[in-house]
């Protein structure tokens, strides 16, 4: 059995012409799982974010819908359902209402093309890389248009900064994503965790892949706009900054977006740096690899993107706000030119086969599964 | 921006002034740490990652030991919670153990409550003395807790207890009378032998027996006179709201602001009702004639 | 020798010379009454440039209750009470200015026991004050946690003070002719066990704040405040000081047990934010320094020396009298034609002066850098207002 990853939509396409029904029952399937997988996850999220954040602050945080507050997201929800839509007068009724849209449909997508588990993940775009890259510009589109069309100039200026910030974020993001691409040889996002079976980026690279990873955790939480780069909304400073015009549905609809790119920011450094659902294999300890590959993969990658969540929360229950023309600078002047020096340090890196356990095999070619993994076939 | 009165302290900054004298410490001034000047690059890399690493371990101490919570869990906490026994919640009338009080009717606290928040009533031919306490009544809702009443008090009737859960949906109901009884102090009532007597001196009174809103809005109905000059009232709490039946939303209740009085010196006898004062209706079928 | 200032508003942000080499244009917001970082509803016009701030126009009334006007109407112990609604964070040495100015009018003696209580209760509301402060301070550059961390040590003394005062906010406990209440048996202890509590803690909110790299970015060099402009302006406080003007009544005219202490003045070297900063929180490390010194020397003695109900007369006359509060020098004016209530009073509070310094720090900063200046100036509205 090969471990090819296999995606739902390539699946969907696969049957397409033997079994039309399965085609369909694929399709419904990626549609139901994600949106499942959406709601859930936001309202997962959310509560972890309140639940450490309350830890962090000596609180205990949501305590009384449900045991231990569980089910407070949901009540939130509802509450947020139930409120009133308020469109503000002299609002641009219709980008209002297109913004937090865009915002959410920005994080779907990038959700759809992330590989979850080998077997769990929507579209295996050979361009994966890129196109999360390209799609997560969307969010940044909802976000100023949330503030232009809010008719209210803290929303303005929130978008404003927001627009500069996530727009000079994404070339330092870019450039320590390209650091894993170069290692891995390609843009495909499956490909990318298979060719960590040898060993995660991040150690595997004399200190290249741990820049990456340093620079990619600072500038995804800057895109992102969580403190320490919360610019955008700077509570303190713009009330609320591009979202201070929203309620109810459409509020609720930039939250879970945001709280989301949390997890994609998270799944992105765990697929890119810390080998996906990869387990933690080193070169060929068989031993050991056998050992690690006891946990299913699907657990590797939840534990991994967990704990990435978890540093991006710690940072924003600690650190205090930038201003606005500190964070060009660190973006400009010091992230920027590292990020170069590394990328230029990790090509030489691959050109010279320096870093450890360089694979002669073509990273994207099908690779044995290891033992005691599940077979193809299992449903995602 | 100071040009033109610029004082004479140089614009310069530790040489400044130091206009403190030297006190016994000798030194009387320190200079607070100035921000650290880092120098080169790698070291102030160095020392801002450590700064923030610092930080991430204070906050991660924390989230590790989830005991350092210090939440406390109210309402089911209620019966563990304990208040000082100075906390000024409520205000409380003494009694002793066979429910008598020692109000003698001075007026002191009525008389240096800064807004007014105790009116007392007085029963001029009582059943021992000429003067014997009537209502005590506290309005809580203008009560700044203060505490001038319980310390100016000569006879110590008056103290502030624990109570501080006293939310209630209409503020007409913070208007409490707070003595158990109208009639003569503990003391005298001690001297008379007959229980009877004694039982006859005092007229019961209950937290909302006073000259309150209910009490009003409660004879109002039963009387359920349209279009009729409202019941004299003895003394103005916030009574005149002409609406028939109580309203439970508070939002349009015209309670008179306490009573008005521009003298600063207040006047001892307690001031009638301002029925000159036209007050505004809130229901339209209400005929207020006034 | 110039045209006469613009009167209205509008006129005077529209006479702020300045051309955009942009060609961009400016704007105006309101920031506040409803605001989240003007702790209160005070409003502030500002004039913008983008993010630069080009201009700022305090706008003050919203909490104006005219205290100074009931005070004509109260008899002088009365007024007190109103004074714990000007400076909220700062209630026993508002309580104390007012009283120390009706004992100078109307003569009344205090001995030692109400001076030590007095000291202490209000050396420990400066450090109550100063963490309140600090815990804000953080919420308004960003970071939510010294928030809570402030609030939770903060706690410890308003339960000292709930103990002996029965209050814990508005506490009105410093009266003139002594103190309401004795002070509670256990505050001894009780102020022995929170310090014992906080000095570690004081320690982790330098880690957790002070010493942090963006806390140090965001502060050094912003909301300069020369010391000439602090004196020209009326600042007091932390805020004179932290501009090198080394100038505390504790010091200059000792009140109270002050002048038998031992502790230092903190000041500042360059007058920005860092300097407001650094110097309120050595400031709490010399207030737990003087309650150390006083804790257990109170002497005996009564903590009341008038008779409770007895009318306090004054003779006419005119009395000023001023202490050092939490935010700087509170100033309390009395005007007298004899009897129970004064013909005038007139608080000079720390507030109301120190606000005016932000019309000279903020131009030039960004709105960041204005939301650090208002934060490190420490301002309670209500006290503006009055």
């Amino acid at each position: 059995m090969s471990l090819e990853p296999q995606s739902l939509a390539s699946r969907t396409a696969a049957a397409v012409d033997a079994e039309p029904w399965m085609a369909i029952a694929f399709l419904a399937a990626s549609v139901v799982g994600v949106a499942a997988f959406v709601t859930v996850l936001g309202l997962v999220l959310i509560y972890a974010e309140r639940k450490i954040a309350a830890h962090f602050q000596c609180r205990v945080g949501p305590y009384r819908v449900g045991p231990h507050g569980t089910l407070q997201a949901v009540a939130d929800a509802i509450k947020l359902l139930l409120k009133e839509d308020v469109v503000p007068a002299g609002a641009d009724r219709l980008l209002h209402i297109l913004a937090p849209v865009l915002s959410f449909a920005g994080m779907v997508l990038c959700i759809v093309a992330l590989p979850l588990g080998p077997h769990a993940q929507v579209v295996d775009l050979d361009i994966g890389v890129l196109y999360v890259a390209a799609v997560a510009g969307l969010g940044v589109i909802g976000i100023l248009l949330g503030g232009w069309s809010s008719h209210n100039k803290w929303s303005l200026l929130g978008a404003m900064r927001a627009g500069a910030q996530i727009i000079s974020y994404e070339l330092s993001a870019m450039l320590a994503l390209l650091v894993a691409v170069l290692f891995s040889g390609t843009l495909q996002l499956s490909g990318i965790v298979l060719a960590q079976q040898e060993g995660w980026w991040i150690w595997r690279a004399h200190g290249a892949g741990v820049v990456a990873f340093a620079l990619f955790v600072v500038a995804g939480t800057a895109e992102i706009n969580r403190t320490p780069f919360d610019l955008a909304e700077g509570e303190s400073e713009l009330t609320a900054g591009f979202h201070t015009e929203y309620s109810g549905l459409r509020f609720a609809f930039f939250f879970l977006a945001e709280f989301l790119n949390l997890f994609v920011v998270a799944a992105m450094v765990t697929t890119l740096f810390l080998g996906g659902w990869m387990p933690l294999h080193i070169g060929q300890w068989a031993a050991w690899n056998a050992a690690m590959d006891l946990l299913p993969p699907g657990l590797w990658f939840a534990g991994k993107a967990a704990a990435v969540v978890f540093l991006l929360m710690w940072f924003r229950w600690t650190f205090p706000r930038l201003r606005v023309d500190q964070l060009m600078r660190l973006e400009w002047k010091v992230l920027l030119p590292i990020g170069f020096a590394n990328l230029f340090f990790a090509a030489g890196l691959v050109v010279s086969g320096w870093y450890f356990f360089p694979t002669d095999a073509a990273p994207t070619a099908p690779l044995p599964a290891p033992a005691g993994w599940p077979s193809d076939g299992a449903a995602p | 921006m100071s040009d033109e009165r610029a004082p004479t302290e140089p614009h310069d900054s530790a040489a400044a002034t130091v206009t403190a004298s030297p006190g016994p410490s000798g030194r009387a001034v320190v200079v607070a740490p100035p921000w650290r000047d880092t120098v080169g690059v790698a070291s102030a890399v160095r020392k801002g990652l450590a700064s923030l690493v610092g930080g991430m371990r204070v906050t991660g101490r924390y989230v590790a030991r989830p005991s350092t919570v210090v939440t406390q869990h109210y309402p089911e906490n209620r019966g563990t919670l304990r208040l000082a026994d100075r906390f000024r919640g409520t205000l409380r009338f003494d009694h002793d153990a066979d429910g008598y009080h020692g109000c003698t009717v001075c007026r002191i606290c009525e008389d240096q409550c800064p807004n007014r928040s105790i009116v007392i009533t007085q029963r001029d031919k009582g059943a021992l003395t000429k003067k014997e306490l009537d209502t005590f009544v506290w309005r809580l809702d203008a009560c700044t807790f203060c505490n001038t009443c319980v310390m100016v008090c000569p006879f110590n009737v008056l103290h502030f207890g624990p109570g501080f859960e006293s939310a209630v949906y209409d503020r007409r109901l913070l208007v409490y009378t707070l003595n158990g009884y109208a009639g003569p102090t503990a003391a005298l009532l001690k001297k008379v032998a007959d229980p009877q007597a004694r039982k006859a001196a005092c007229e019961p009174r209950d937290p909302f027996s006073g000259p309150t809103v209910l009490q009003v809005l409660a004879k109002e109905r039963a009387a359920a006179a349209p279009a009729s000059v409202p019941v004299p009232v003895p003394v103005p709490a916030p009574v005149p709201d002409p609406v028939p039946v109580p309203d439970p939303v508070p939002v349009p209740v015209p309670v008179p602001a306490p009573v008005p009085d521009p003298a600063p010196v207040p006047d001892p006898v307690p001031v009638p009702v301002p029925d000159s004062v036209p007050l505004p209706s809130p229901a339209p079928e209400a005929t207020d004639v006034r | 020798m110039t045209a006469p200032a613009p009167t209205t508003l509008r006129a005077r942000l529209d006479a702020t010379p300045w051309a955009s080499p942009l060609g961009t244009q400016e704007y105006f917001v309101n920031m506040g009454p409803q605001h989240p970082s003007t702790h209160g509803v005070l409003r502030l016009v500002l004039k913008l440039d983008g993010e630069t701030v080009r201009e700022v126009v305090p706008v003050l009334g919203y909490i104006h209750r005219g205290i100074e006007k009931i005070c004509e109407h109260s008899n002088y112990r009365q007024l007190v009470h109103l004074t714990d609604r000007m400076d909220y964070l700062s209630a026993l040495a508002n309580n104390w200015a007012v009283t120390r100015v009706v004992e100078k009018a109307a003569g009344l003696e205090t001995n030692g026991r109400i001076e030590a209580i007095r000291t202490l209760v209000t050396e420990l509301q400066r450090i109550h004050s100063h963490q309140l402060w600090w815990g804000v301070f953080g919420m308004d550059l960003g970071a939510f946690t010294p928030f809570f961390y402030g609030f939770r040590d903060r706690e410890i003394l308003t339960d000292v003070f709930e103990r002996t005062i029965g209050g814990r906010l508005t506490l009105n406990y410093i009266q003139p002719g002594g103190v309401m209440h004795d002070i509670h048996p256990e505050f001894v202890r009780d102020v022995k066990a929170f310090m014992a509590v906080f000095r570690p803690r004081l320690d982790e909110y330098e880690a957790l704040l002070s010493e942090n790299v963006i806390v140090q970015e965001r502060l050094r060099g912003v909301g300069v405040l020369s010391a000439a402009d602090a004196v020209a302006l009326g600042a007091t406080g932390p805020v004179l000081r932290a501009s090198g003007v080394a100038h505390d009544l504790r010091k200059a005219e000792p009140y109270g047990l002050y002048g038998q202490v031992q502790f230092d003045v903190p000041i500042g070297s360059r007058g920005d934010c860092w300097d407001r900063y650094a110097v309120r929180m050595c400031e709490m490390r010399q207030s737990l320094r003087i309650v150390d010194q006083l804790i257990d020397h109170i002497p005996e003695g009564k903590h009341f020396l008038v008779k409770p109900a007895a009318k306090i007369k004054v003779q006419p006359g005119v009395w000023y009298s001023h202490l050092e509060t939490a935010r700087g020098v509170l100033g309390a004016m009395l005007v007298s034609t004899g009897g129970e209530a004064p013909y005038r009073v007139h608080l000079r509070t720390p507030n109301f002066n120190n606000l005016w310094t932000v019309t000279a720090m903020a131009p030039g900063g960004r709105v960041g850098d204005l939301v650090a200046i208002l934060s490190s100036l420490d301002l309670v509205v209500p006290d503006i207002d009055r």
